[in-house]
């Protein structure tokens, strides 16, 4: 800067020795320009530029992290089924045998298979929680015993992945199937007898070990009980926090140690409230372990510094004037905070409390330390339950080496995603529909 | 009424209290653990030593322990990930603050905020998952082909995910930092014929340094308690190396290993992730109460 100024000063002497205009434009009309104001004009197009690319990386990385999962997620809404023609044999259904019926009807499809090795390859085409379908629709239908019928039975997660990749992108990737497996399933499509179907049981169902079984429908129950139990400890609590802080508490250093407490909660690394949540409410209070209910109590913590703070501050954008009205009207303080303040503040605080909820909703690392990381795949019954929330199902499934198991986690993702959206959605509606502005 | 007016005011007081026994539970139940792991395992050895192996025992006849925890691999791990993601978050963090707070037209920056602000609210897990599936592969295959050898799960890729994760973060507290320095300022630079970038460099930046300072110290505090991408992305083993090439391992994946599964709960080897975590709980506090006296000093300075 300073070096400017020098430069330009020491021009315009020279100018006034010369006995012309100090006035320094006059010199750009005949000289090229100076190769200073070019450099700097060359850093500020730089600069510019640098800050440019900075915001271009960020939505690349947003970007490409939205297509990853998209594209490796959207395949699992897809199932894929084979039609077999079951032969409903009564000795067998007896015997429960079910298994055997639907090997047997995969036999009839593919008479030449005769060699224990071959019969293996052939029957991991089927789900192997097929035989269960076919007992619900046995039990649902009795007539059907003795008769002979095609049904569609689910395939396992490895003909699924390859049948639906052929379908997209006629590749010959072929994963877990083998050569043989492979003409099969030619041969089964060829036939007319594979199709693919929305799959309604990623949305209906429970974790599962096999791929194609497996569903979210368990953990978002088990997310949605543990968000209800965070919200109804944190909310009352942090909004009394929040009243007290702001409207009646004296000045001195116990509001401050207070204060400054409250906001250091809010940096702490959320991984030692799953510390808390392990050594006293597991440990010292007996909390049933793996529960939606200790699940709740962790989150709760972490998501009390957020509604205080956001209360605090919905709370401080109250004019005065209404305080004062209502203290002139006769109010007491209570009523003034309770029939007043409190009723113009409920929309920002509502939108601070379902931001936490939010936050609370994609948390994992305090709850895998209370054991809620165990494989659960029916719906828990009550809040002492064990139960499992959404993204620890991500993470279980992202740890699951099975192939099957890729896309059910970006499918898992992609709803995680979807909630959090429509949980901000919310908040925006309702700071557009209710906020008063002052 | 006056009695009801008490009774209203002590039960809001009483949840004040209650807030703050979280606090004070948090310390004391850590602390607790903390205590009788160093009434086992010597405090020079914890900080000081360099194995780090909870599961077994370095030599018999160790005093009271199951395995050796000298903790200075799992602090370094810590270390070189968070500064790899500083590296990533604190010039991306800046930049895109400085863009859109001094050149970005409105328009650019009603649709450029809320991505950034997407990226703060996309849940860590699915860090994780990013890391895994797409960052890891695209390193490794990116150091083929310049001849280096990435490990899959390399510090590289924890450290430049958590930087992702972090950049808006950095972002939206260094761009409050930026629009608190006075307009005047700036003006004053402009009008004595500095470019922009000029302003930024020698007038704004400078005058807000406590501020971005600080921005960068609570990113840091962030990245040394992030969990699950490092639980996801990073390694178990505990190497003491500072290439980021290589695989290591950070407090926060010790403390899950240690203590996720079924574990008996009174070992020394529990006892280690309570060490770990005051560990990580003192040092993020100690971050942000910096962080925080250095932005309201600097606050006072210009409000």
């Amino acid at each position: 800067m300073i070096k400017l100024f020098e430069r330009r000063r020491r021009i315009t002497m020279q100018r006034i020795k010369k006995k012309k205009s100090p006035f320094i434009y006059k010199s750009y009309s005949k000289k090229p320009k100076h190769t200073w104001l070019r450099k700097r004009k060359a850093a500020e197009r730089r600069f510019r530029f640098v800050g440019f690319i900075a915001i271009v990386i960020s939505s690349l990385f947003l970007i490409s992290l939205a297509w990853n999962i998209f594209s490796s997620g959207r395949s699992a809404f897809i199932e894929t089924q084979i039609e077999l023609p079951i032969t409903f044999q009564a000795d067998l259904i007896e015997k429960k045998a079910y298994r055997t019926i639907i090997q047997n009807a995969l036999l009839d499809v593919f008479p030449d298979v005769n060699t224990r090795k071959e019969k293996r390859l052939l029957f991991v085409l089927v789900s192997r929680n097929a035989p269960y379908e076919l007992k619900k629709i046995i039990e649902k239908n009795p007539e059907l015993i003795g008769t002979k019928k095609d049904i569609w039975v689910l395939a396992s997660s490895a003909v699924s992945i390859f049948y639906k990749q052929r379908l997209l992108e006629e590749s010959k990737r072929i994963g877990n199937i083998n050569v043989v497996q492979s003409a099969w399933i030619t041969l089964l499509s060829q036939s007319k007898r594979m199709r693919t179907a929305f799959n309604f049981a990623f949305f209906t169902n429970g974790d599962s070990r096999e791929a194609e079984q497996a569903g979210v429908l368990v953990s978002v129950i088990g997310s949605f009980m543990t968000i209800l139990i965070c919200v109804l400890m944190a909310f009352p609590l942090g909004v009394a926090t929040a009243i007290y802080l702001e409207e009646f508490a004296p000045k001195n250093w116990f509001t401050d140690f207070i204060e400054i407490n409250i906001n250091n909660l809010a940096a702490v690394p959320s991984i030692i409230f799953g510390l808390l949540g392990l050594s006293i409410y597991l440990n010292f209070f007996g909390v049933p372990r793996s529960s939606s209910l200790v699940g709740g109590m962790v989150l709760a913590l972490l998501i009390l510094p957020v509604i205080v703070i956001s209360t605090r501050n919905a709370l401080q954008t109250v004019p005065s004037s209404i305080r004062f009205a209502a203290a002139a009207l006769g109010a007491t303080p209570t009523q003034v905070v309770f029939h007043h303040i409190l009723i113009y503040a409920l929309p920002g605080i509502m939108t601070g409390v379902i931001l936490g909820v939010a936050r609370a909703f994609g948390e994992t690392a305090p709850l895998l330390m209370i054991g809620m990381v165990a494989f659960i795949a029916d719906v828990p019954k009550s809040f002492s339950d064990p139960a499992t929330t959404l993204p620890v199902q991500v993470y279980l499934w992202a740890n699951n080496p099975e192939l099957g198991f890729v896309e059910k986690t970006a499918a898992a993702i992609m709803v995680l995603l979807g909630v959090m959206v429509l949980i901000n959605l919310l908040a925006v509606y309702i700071r557009r529909r209710y906020e008063i502005k002052w | 009424m006056a009695r009801f007016e008490r009774l209203i005011r002590s039960s809001l007081l009483a949840c004040t209290m209650l807030s703050v026994m979280v606090t004070v539970l948090v310390i004391l139940s850590v602390l607790s653990e903390t205590v009788n792991f160093f009434s086992n395992v010597s405090m020079l050895d914890f900080f000081f030593g360099t194995e780090w192996s909870p599961q077994t025992a370095s030599h018999v006849g160790q005093t009271g322990s199951s395995g050796t925890f000298g903790a200075v691999p799992v602090f370094l791990g810590t270390f070189l990930v968070t500064l790899i993601a500083m590296a990533v978050a604190a010039p991306l963090g800046l930049y895109s603050a400085i863009y859109l707070s001094v050149y970005a037209s409105p328009k650019f920056r009603s649709w450029a905020k809320p991505i950034l602000e997407i990226l703060a609210g996309v849940p860590s897990v699915v860090y994780g998952y990013f890391a895994v599936i797409t960052v890891a592969p695209f390193l490794r295959a990116g150091g083929e082909m310049i001849g280096l050898s990435i490990v899959s799960e390399s510090a590289l890729t924890a450290g430049v995910v958590m930087g992702i994760m972090i950049t808006p973060y950095v972002m939206s507290i260094s761009e409050d930092v930026i629009s608190a320095v006075p307009k005047d300022l700036s003006f004053g630079s402009l009008a004595i014929g500095a470019t922009e970038s000029e302003t930024v460099k020698k007038v704004i930046l400078p005058t807000a340094l406590p501020g971005i300072v600080s921005a960068l110290l609570l990113g840091v505090s962030r990245g040394v308690g992030e969990t699950m991408v490092v639980v996801m992305a990073a390694g178990m083993a505990a190497n003491l190396t500072i290439n980021p090439l290589e695989s290591v391992t950070t407090a926060t994946v010790q403390i899950m290993m240690l203590l996720v599964g079924d574990h008996e709960f009174d070992s020394d080897k529990t006892r280690a992730a309570f060490a770990l975590g005051f560990s990580l709980f003192v040092m993020t506090l100690i971050l942000n109460i910096v962080a925080l006296i250095i932005v309201k000093r600097y606050r006072e300075r210009y409000d």
